[in-house]
């Protein structure tokens, strides 16, 4: 015998949906004689089956009308089938809205007896019960006022009480628990959990998805009656989650579509560069309202955050992104768009045939010279900085031997900071090192900062989401856009390199600039971490991302025997190359403020981001300034 | 016969449902009013002092102690017309409340129609202060009035069943009913007494073999008014009728029950 406590056998369940509800016998005579009495008949289910065995916890999904109140009230027996069969074994508690017997002239004391009762117990059972249910509503000083007075919250918790006196065989939830305030959500959501625990079977509907995926096993997705998905709750909720985001898009897409039959190609903002700048702008122009364009002279959004799939990993193509931050605010920002995992940064370092942890810590100094503890490391440095009697660091190299002593210099830093700068370190002015912090803990964490990880699915994803309901054109370059479309826009933003916006009048801007070689590779695991850097100056690499690992959770669930590395290549910029990290010295800092001083005069440009301020940006850190850059814009009056 | 055994478990499982409803129902019924239960007794009284002196010199010859005599009537027509008309709603009423829960719909019924019965029941005490005042005899058998209400709600209980599923699919039925139930308040003799007026012998027959109402409100006369037995006839008359009611009134709910929840 199969132990299932709910069977649910082919289930249709028909409304007589009549055009009007002909409930009196006027309409009802004339219809007849009209011989419209054609009830248009209303399949709330069509076929629906469903086995639950005990101790399962099934999640109903879909849209508003799509079935699954239907689904919960045919098994809760208030609705009778029209075709098929429904089979409970055992007790059920219905959950469909609390406190629903309530009469709100009697006092709580009466209601709780008589909604007691109406669940099918005894008086007796009741009596026997009472105290319990007055605890767990807290309703203890009201007993004796009548309900009417009660808050929803507090007849919610009554009802709920009243409800789960017992532990059915199965329990029926209905979108009930979101009412109520923290404290009682909590409880009830412990209450069930007991339940569960005690082998209760759980049908749950929910709009919110998140809470199906955490309080469910399985799930079955209805659409306009009929059973789309079953199976498992991650699955069937993200595949119901998807096709949701995708109707989205295009119900934005019809609303846009609508926006630009009445206002052409005008528009409040033309954002030039779909990087995360600009996506966080138009994001939150566009929520106030505003009607954005982005473009990019790219073919793919995201800048160079972007990320590629390529067969289930995610490539950084422009170099790996880590997110981190200390802003609470931004990373809360940013989990709106995305999930993130919980990805650490701990790089390795290649020195010839040595492997060393990343950033400095013990674990390095431990493999270096076989040491233990922080005092014999500090000591060993100590003594190597001493040996070298420099006073006044001339250079980078001896100002990068004055902070960490020649081994560390020699090994972790010498031949990449050589190759990243392309001349050799006594050419290379002290200024660019200001500090090297040395850990002295076993700690591998390269960032300090409190919120680590990477978006689960890549980077494309969140400024995808950004995006969802802006214009964006790709493929196109500002200046011709400019030409073809003038006066159809009221103010630009503009992210690109701030020196080709004034046409490099007063000169270029130099930056620094990174080349990747990517490869496929037909092996699983290449490196065994995502970021191994070659600190020796022979090998002419700086390091090799391997990308599969910068999602750890995803290579689990799925396997896969390749893997894609890219290998870097410091390279010194020339005018035409990707721009990556702007110089940050003297010269280029001054011709910076001189463009600057032009862009101040431009009254209807906003520059921001990496290359428009010329300015090195982490991502939190471009997330900040676009938010307090656009609150500013929108607070302006125009 | 599986399923009137679990019937009748059904219905004891509610059984206090059916029991807390009806004290519901009475208890909301008086609370907040000053004078409470008392109003159980001084309702009737005083429709009963307004109708006595409109209608007591019309038939001032031929009935003695016409308060008494119209009291008797009128207690069993008014928990007829009040039990019914509440059975009438009992399903549409509680409509937020089945289409949420799953609570058998006659039990509301039920309820309804007992409420109406308790309630009837308390306010005989109209009838004794009244028997009190008038000087009325007290015959042993008036203890005997139990059998007539018995009947008579058994008798109710089947017309709410019919009405309350009439009223789910048409909402029309409380106006016909309505005017029914006037009707009805005039050929029965509860103002008047068959003897005492000029009606055609043809609705005089009529009326003592089609209408229910009369055969109980004479069995309660006799056991209270005359202090005698009813007629044969009158007696097993009220018995059947009870049970016929109840049996199509049980029959039409039990076809239809299953489509409530979609019209309500």
């Amino acid at each position: 015998m199969d132990n299932y406590v709910v069977e649910v056998d082919d289930v249709t369940v028909r409304f007589n949906l009549s055009n009007e509800k002909v409930d009196n016998l006027k309409e009802y005579a004339i219809k007849l004689m009209k011989h419209e009495l054609m009830f248009q008949e209303f399949l709330a289910l069509k076929n629906v089956s469903l086995k639950v065995k005990k101790g399962e916890a099934w999640g109903l999904i879909g849209t508003n009308g799509s079935g699954k109140s239907t689904l919960l009230k045919v098994i809760a027996g208030i609705l009778k089938p029209y075709r098929g069969s429904v089979r409970v074994a055992g007790s059920i508690a219905p959950l469909i809205e609390l406190g629903a017997g309530f009469d709100g002239n009697l006092t709580a004391r009466e209601n709780i007896y008589m909604n007691g009762t109406l669940l099918g117990h005894s008086k007796k059972f009741m009596e026997e019960h009472f105290d319990e249910v007055v605890e767990f509503a807290e309703i203890k000083k009201f007993l004796d006022s009548p309900i009417k007075n009660f808050s929803s919250g507090m007849k919610a918790r009554l009802g709920f009480a009243v409800a789960t006196i017992v532990n059915p065989d199965v329990l029926i939830v209905d979108e009930v628990l979101e009412v109520g305030d923290y404290r009682f959500r909590k409880k009830c959501n412990e209450r069930m959990q007991e339940m569960r625990e005690s082998g209760t079977t759980l049908l749950y509907v929910s709009h919110n998805i998140n809470s199906v995926k955490k309080l469910c096993d399985h799930a079955i997705w209805l659409d306009k009656g009929v059973e789309r998905m079953a199976g498992d709750a991650v699955t069937v909720c993200e595949a119901y989650q998807q096709e949701q985001d995708e109707l989205e898009k295009i119900r934005l897409k019809k609303k846009r579509e609508k926006e630009r039959k009445k206002r052409g190609n005008n528009y409040d903002y033309l954002i030039v560069g779909a990087g995360l700048f600009g996506a966080v702008f138009a994001h939150e122009a566009r929520q106030a309202g505003k009607r954005c364009l982005v473009i990019d002279r790219r073919t793919h959004i995201g800048g160079n955050i972007y990320t590629e799939n390529v067969d289930g990993i995610q490539v950084h193509k422009y170099g790996a992104h880590i997110f981190h931050t200390s802003d609470k605010e931004v990373w809360e920002y940013v989990n709106q768009f995305a999930e993130f995992n919980h990805y650490i940064n701990s790089p390795m370092a290649v020195y010839k045939d040595e492997l060393y942890n990343l950033p400095f810590n013990m674990n390095t100094f431990s493999k270096m010279w076989g040491i233990r503890t922080p005092e014999e490391a500090q000591k060993i440095i100590a003594d190597q900085i001493a040996d070298l009697h420099i006073t006044e660091p001339q250079n980078l190299e001896e100002q990068a031997l004055s902070l960490v002593g020649t081994d560390v210099y020699e090994k972790l830093i010498r031949g990449y900071t050589e190759k990243q700068w392309g001349r050799p370190c006594k050419e290379l002015p002290s200024f660019i090192i200001k500090r090297l912090p040395l850990r002295f803990t076993y700690d591998n964490n390269y960032f300090n900062d409190r919120y680590q990880g990477i978006p689960m699915g890549g980077y494309t994803k969140i400024v995808e989401a950004l995006l969802a309901d802006v214009d964006v054109k790709l493929g196109v370059d500002f200046a011709a856009y400019q030409k073809e479309n003038p006066g159809t826009f009221k103010k630009v933003v503009y992210t690109g390199m701030i020196d080709e916006y004034f046409d490099y009048r007063l000169g270029h801007l130099q930056y620094r600039t990174v080349r990747f070689e990517t490869e496929r590779l037909p092996e699983s695991n290449y490196q065994g971490n995502a970021v191994v850097n070659y600190t020796e100056a022979a090998v002419p690499y700086t390091r090799i991302i391997e990308h599969k690992h910068f999602e750890p959770e995803r290579e689990k669930a799925e396997p896969k025997d390749f893997t894609v590395i890219s290998r870097e290549y410091s390279q010194e910029w020339k005018p035409g190359m990707e721009p990556y990290y702007p110089v940050n010295d003297e010269k280029n800092g001054q011709l910076y403020e001189e463009y600057r001083k032009l862009a101040d005069q431009e009254k209807n440009v906003i520059f921001g981001g990496r290359l428009g301020h010329y300015k090195y940006y982490d991502m939190d850190k471009v997330i900040r300034e676009a938010l307090e850059c656009v609150r500013e814009e929108l607070k302006r009056k125009d | 016969m599986n399923s009137l055994q679990s019937r009748i478990k059904t219905l004891i499982k509610y059984k206090d449902l059916v029991l807390e409803l009806v004290s519901r129902d009475l208890k909301l019924k008086y609370r907040r009013s000053i004078l409470g239960y008392v109003w159980s007794v001084l309702n009737p009284l005083l429709i009963m002092l307004v109708l006595t002196a409109v209608f007591s010199n019309l038939f001032k010859k031929n009935i003695s102690n016409y308060p008494v005599y119209l009291l008797c009537g009128r207690t069993l027509y008014d928990f007829l017309k009040l039990s019914t008309n509440n059975a009438m709603k009992s399903v549409t009423g509680n409509a937020q409340l089945l289409k949420k829960t799953y609570v058998p719909q006659y039990i509301f019924t039920l309820a309804k129609v007992t409420s109406c019965m308790v309630d009837t029941v308390l306010s005989l005490g109209a009838l004794a202060v009244v028997m009190v005042i008038t000087g009325a005899k007290f015959y042993w058998t008036i203890l005997l009035f139990p059998v007539v209400i018995l009947e008579l709600y058994i008798f109710c209980c089947g017309l709410g069943f019919l009405l309350a599923t009439l009223h789910v699919f048409f909402r029309d039925i409380q106006y016909i009913y309505n005017a029914v139930m006037t009707a009805w308040l005039y050929v029965t003799p509860i103002i008047y007494s068959l003897e005492s007026i000029n009606m055609p012998e043809k609705l005089k027959f009529l009326v003592k073999t089609f209408n229910p109402l009369y055969f109980y409100v004479t069995q309660f006369r006799a056991y209270v008014y005359e202090g005698c037995f009813p007629g044969k006839i009158v007696f097993l008359g009220g018995w059947f009728y009870a049970f016929a009611m109840l049996i199509v009134g049980v029959a039409v709910f039990q076809a239809k029950k299953d489509k409530f929840v979609l019209y309500i």
